[in-house]
């Protein structure tokens, strides 16, 4: 049977198949460039009979429904076997179907067991009257809450509570004028409740109410705010995101005090009911951009999402793309600068990065760094970073091939001076160069490893002695360890940590081509690399954008002109508004200077006329 | 906010448009095509093939016609349109074989080349399987991956053979240009009518039309690319001349390269044969991908077959098997290379051209737009 699949699996290797219908995700220009195309072009796109693309909103319910049904067999196989099955996905038992009761009891028995307190020792009911008569009862997760707040500001005022009104529901008044608490919402469905609960809130229950109120309590242990652990800087903030996912929130909007600023809150995995914000300046945005967001990560159906990690691979869009889609940062300035270029920030709870997207190769060789720093010198920076990438991807590739294949390429000298260093090295120069390669990354990955101060120390140590070690034992040559140190150091030199990680894995791959066939390995694996990124989208916008397909140069993408030059935002995004700055932003240039210090500079010069 | 990709080839802008075209008329300049052209023009051959390029551009104008006699269609279309279905697809599939026949040379060419100056000892087999994989990647991600990968890949391409043409300044001579009318004005003149077919590859953009937006680009894409290859070849061709004269230029296999080698400014700024390998490798592989992607493109709009991507596996067999048919070098230079840079404007400019002829008699047009002409 087993083998009757392969042989059909073989089959189908080589048989014509009918090509799917992918639907992919892009930007739609706005409606002024729209009209500026047009304007451009004439009508000869529809005379050619080339459907123009149309808005999902305008597709019609059937087609719709039959393309989830396609995304639904080659996405994730997720069954949802039955509703019930669903809600024990959720919740853990069936009870989320139910609704909040006027009955007490019934409402306390809801509450145990759908956090199952039999076993569950987190969720605490503390029972109560108010008024000296009608019973109530809050109920609350330990250790996620503040118990300063439930005491003083809810229990207490509570209990201090005299008015009582028989026969009628008084939670509103309570809400009114009893709870102290900053926010408090009347919750009936009883999964909202549960899910209250779950982020820290109190959920407070009187008899006779068919609702509960949940108040903001939110008070467990998170980490303080401290500087970037991975991408720092000499000028500029030194704050970076947190594990807390409001404290994140707040840090960008510190940064960006505009009343467009939106944050949307979303739901993510099913059984850990984790949080994520999507965070844009509405206004400015492409609209099409948020409603992608929040549609892949609404449609996103699985357990566990620990944070921005694993998020990220669930919405990008090519998984199998070396180069990452999406720029993560753990730092506020960077996501509040993106989030002014007209792009969305999305940050989930429990990690401190934040997730930035649509984003081009080029942004990701950016660090904020370069604008705090006048233009030259960011300028110098970038090229330094490009260097390191070139440095760091191919340095070791090039060197097996003009070793092994194109050695008449190197001067003479030079030749000499590698032959005679590699005179008592017994190992081809590929087991050489792969033998350090993989020293070098054992010594990285164990200096992470190595607890506390060590794991830093062991690096320096390890690569030094080892270095040396390998040399002196003829096992490499010294103009090899040169060569590791190097790409090393650029490898370091690369801002963004996945993307360094993709030269990692490209630089392995090149070192095999260039071992294989030399130069025209390493040219093949190029285009290979290029036709395959320049393919690659990032929410819509191709990665390799501004080079191909060419855009309106914002001023800021490989070569960062002056601040006040950069007039435009990024085009590849199609923000609702382009300009960022009129073309003379500094209108003091043309201005006349101050007028008091012109009468001072006048005055001064005239009683030097009368002294002369 | 969706887009089907199946549904059509995807668009190319106009920059892309010139990238795609130019890179694949360029290409030639890194092969044995300056060397037959100084071999048979002397040192007239610099202006000689500005001579071609006129023609050419000559020639891409009566193609621009036919396209704007039928505004809406693609040049298979045209023929079908013109010439009835059955014949018309007959002419498709012959552009579709040529495609085939250009790649596949094109690929033995590059491998006799790289066999001969830099990988003596790799079985040539499998230099031809990596370069056709490559090739049937780049294909697989459509027109928009080919073209996207042209734009990048074509300014670092010229700053190489700039470079290269800059460095070896040393040895020019500009008294090897003598005598100026070469081997006689006559043989240029003709020569120079015949090699047009060097800039036949100009006609992609009559397939590719649907993609690039409107004529008017077409156009200028096609205009422009043809005046950027003459350029390019003009100039190499000189500095070909003035480094090694007519008489040794003539027999460079790959003037380029001999240029390459022989720049010396001091023991270590030397023979940087590397920029022109990084330069020639990825133009090779550009070019070839362009023409194994619209041979296949080509059959599958004869045959209305929706999306390319499940005939690029056959398709890469066969064009393996046709690089492997010419027995060596001389045979690829003097049957394959011959034909396709000196003879095979009869077909490529001629047929479109038999075409507007045969349509202009029989009084055939493309259906307006809206009562307008696109």
């Amino acid at each position: 049977m087993a083998e009757k699949n392969r042989l059909k699996s073989l089959f189908a290797l080589l048989t014509y198949k009918k090509p799917k219908n992918i639907e992919t995700f892009y930007i739609p220009e706005t409606e002024e460039e729209t009209k500026r195309a047009q304007e451009i072009k004439g009508m000869e796109h529809k005379a050619r009979g080339i459907k123009k693309p149309r808005l999902v909103s305008e597709m019609s319910k059937k087609r719709e429904r039959g393309l989830e049904k396609d995304r639904e067999t080659y996405r994730f196989k997720y069954k949802e076997k039955s509703k019930d099955g669903a809600s024990k996905g959720r919740s853990g038992n069936s009870v989320v179907d139910k609704q909040v009761s006027v009955n007490i009891d019934e409402n306390m028995g809801l509450v145990k067991k759908a956090f199952n307190s039999e076993n569950n020792k987190d969720i605490i009911i503390r029972e109560f009257t108010v008024g000296g008569q009608l019973r109530a009862f809050i109920a609350y997760m330990d250790g996620m809450v503040d118990r300063t707040t439930i005491n003083d500001f809810i229990i207490k005022p509570l209990l201090a509570k005299k008015e009582y009104h028989e026969g009628e529901c008084s939670l509103d008044k309570v809400i009114q004028q009893v709870l102290q608490t900053n926010q408090a919402n009347k919750i009936t469905d009883t999964e909202e409740m549960i899910y209250e609960i779950l982020v820290g809130n109190t959920c407070l229950f009187i008899e006779g109410c068919n609702y509960c109120i949940s108040s903001e309590t939110k008070g467990f242990e998170k980490r303080s705010v401290s500087t970037p652990q991975t991408e720092g800087v000499v000028r500029g903030s030194q704050e970076g995101f947190t594990e807390n996912l409001r404290t994140n929130v707040t840090l960008v909007r510190k940064i960006i005090k505009n009343k467009d600023l939106s944050t949307e809150f979303l739901k993510i995995g099913a059984r850990n009911n984790n949080q994520c914000a999507v965070m844009y300046i509405d206004g400015l945005i492409n609209p099409a951009i948020v409603a992608e967001v929040k549609r892949r990560i609404t449609s996103l159906k699985t357990d566990f999402i620990a944070g921005s990690g694993i998020l990220e691979q669930f919405i990008e869009e090519n998984p199998w793309s070396i180069i990452p889609t999406i720029i993560s940062t753990e730092r506020p300035d960077k996501a509040a600068s993106h989030l002014i270029e007209g792009k969305a920030v999305i940050i989930a709870d429990g990690t401190p990065f934040a997730l930035i997207v649509p984003v081009s190769l080029t942004t990701m060789f950016h660090t904020p760094e370069d604008t705090t720093l006048r233009w030259q010198y960011g300028t110098l920076l970038r090229f330094i970073r490009i260097f390191a990438v070139f440095i760091a991807i191919f340095i070791p590739g090039l060197y097996v091939a003009l070793t092994n294949f194109h050695r008449e390429m190197i001067p003479t000298d030079l030749l000499i001076a590698i032959a005679k260093a590699r005179e008592n090295v017994p190992f081809p120069t590929i087991l050489e160069v792969m033998l350090m390669e993989v020293s070098f990354e054992l010594i990285r990955e164990a200096g992470i490893r190595i607890p506390g101060i060590i794991g830093n120390t062991i690096g320096i140590i390890g690569a030094l002695i080892l270095g040396q070690a390998a040399v002196q034992a003829n096992l490499v040559s010294p103009v090899l360890i040169i060569i590791v140190a190097i790409t090393g150091l650029g490898n370091f030199a690369i801002p963004d940590f996945s993307v360094a990680f993709a030269a990692r894995i490209m630089r392995l791959i090149y070192i095999v081509l260039g071992a294989f066939l030399g130069f025209y390995g390493i040219s093949l694996g190029i285009v290979v690399f290029t036709v395959m990124l320049a393919c690659t989208k990032s929410f819509g916008v191709p990665m390799l954008n501004y080079f191909a397909p060419k855009l309106r140069n914002s001023n800021d993408i490989i070569i960062r002109r002056p601040v006040w030059m950069q007039e435009l935002r990024p085009d590849n995004i199609n923000p609702l508004d382009i300009t960022r700055q009129p073309e003379i932003s500094r209108k003091w240039v043309k201005e006349p200077p101050a007028e008091n210090m012109r009468e001072d500079s006048e005055e001064a010069g005239e009683d030097d006329r009368k002294n002369e | 906010m969706t887009e089907k990709m199946n549904d059509r080839q995807g668009y190319i802008g106009t920059y892309e448009a010139v990238c795609l075209t130019s890179i694949m008329m360029v290409t030639k300049i890194f092969y044995t095509s300056i060397a037959v052209i100084v071999k048979i023009e002397g040192t007239s051959g610099w202006y000689g093939t500005l001579i071609s390029c006129l023609t050419s551009l000559v020639m891409f104008s009566f193609i621009f016609l036919l396209l704007k006699r039928f505004p809406h269609m693609d040049i298979t279309k045209i023929f079908e349109a013109v010439i009835g279905r059955f014949a018309g697809k007959i002419l498709t599939l012959l552009f579709s074989a040529y495609m085939i026949f250009y790649a596949a040379s094109s690929i033995r060419e590059f491998i006799e080349m790289i066999k001969a100056y830099n990988l003596p000892y790799t079985p040539p087999s499998i230099l031809i399987f990596g370069f056709i994989a490559v090739c049937a990647i780049v294909a697989y991600h459509g027109l928009e991956g080919i073209a996207r990968v042209s734009a990048i890949f074509f300014v670092p391409v010229i700053i190489g053979v700039v470079l290269i043409l800059i460095l070896a300044s040393p040895n020019y001579d500009f008294d090897y240009i003598k005598p100026y009318f070469g081997y006689g004005l006559k043989k240029t003149i003709v020569t120079g009518v015949l090699r047009s077919s060097a800039y036949d590859e100009v006609v992609i953009l009559a397939f590719i039309i649907n993609s690039v937006h409107g004529l008017k680009i077409c156009k200028r894409a096609g205009y422009s690319s043809i005046l950027i290859s003459g350029l390019t070849f003009s100039t190499n061709i000189l500095c070909n001349i003035l480094a090694f004269q007519y008489t040794a230029g003539s027999e460079n296999l790959s003037s380029l390269f001999e240029l390459s080698r022989a720049i010396y400014f001091n023991r270590f700024v030397q023979r940087l044969e590397s920029i022109f390998l990084f330069a020639w490798v990825v133009a090779s592989l550009v070019t070839v991908s362009i023409a194994f992607y619209l041979a296949i493109d080509i059959y599958t709009k004869a045959f209305r077959i929706p999306g390319h991507r499940p005939l690029i596996f056959p398709f890469s067999f066969i064009l393996f098997m046709v690089a492997l048919i010419p027995e060596n070098m001389p045979e690829v230079v003097q049957v394959n290379i011959q034909f396709i840079r000196q003879y095979s404007g009869f077909f490529i400019y001629l047929a479109p051209i038999a075409i507007l002829l045969l349509a202009v008699l029989f009084r055939k047009r493309g259906e307006l737009h809206n009562g307008k002409k696109s």
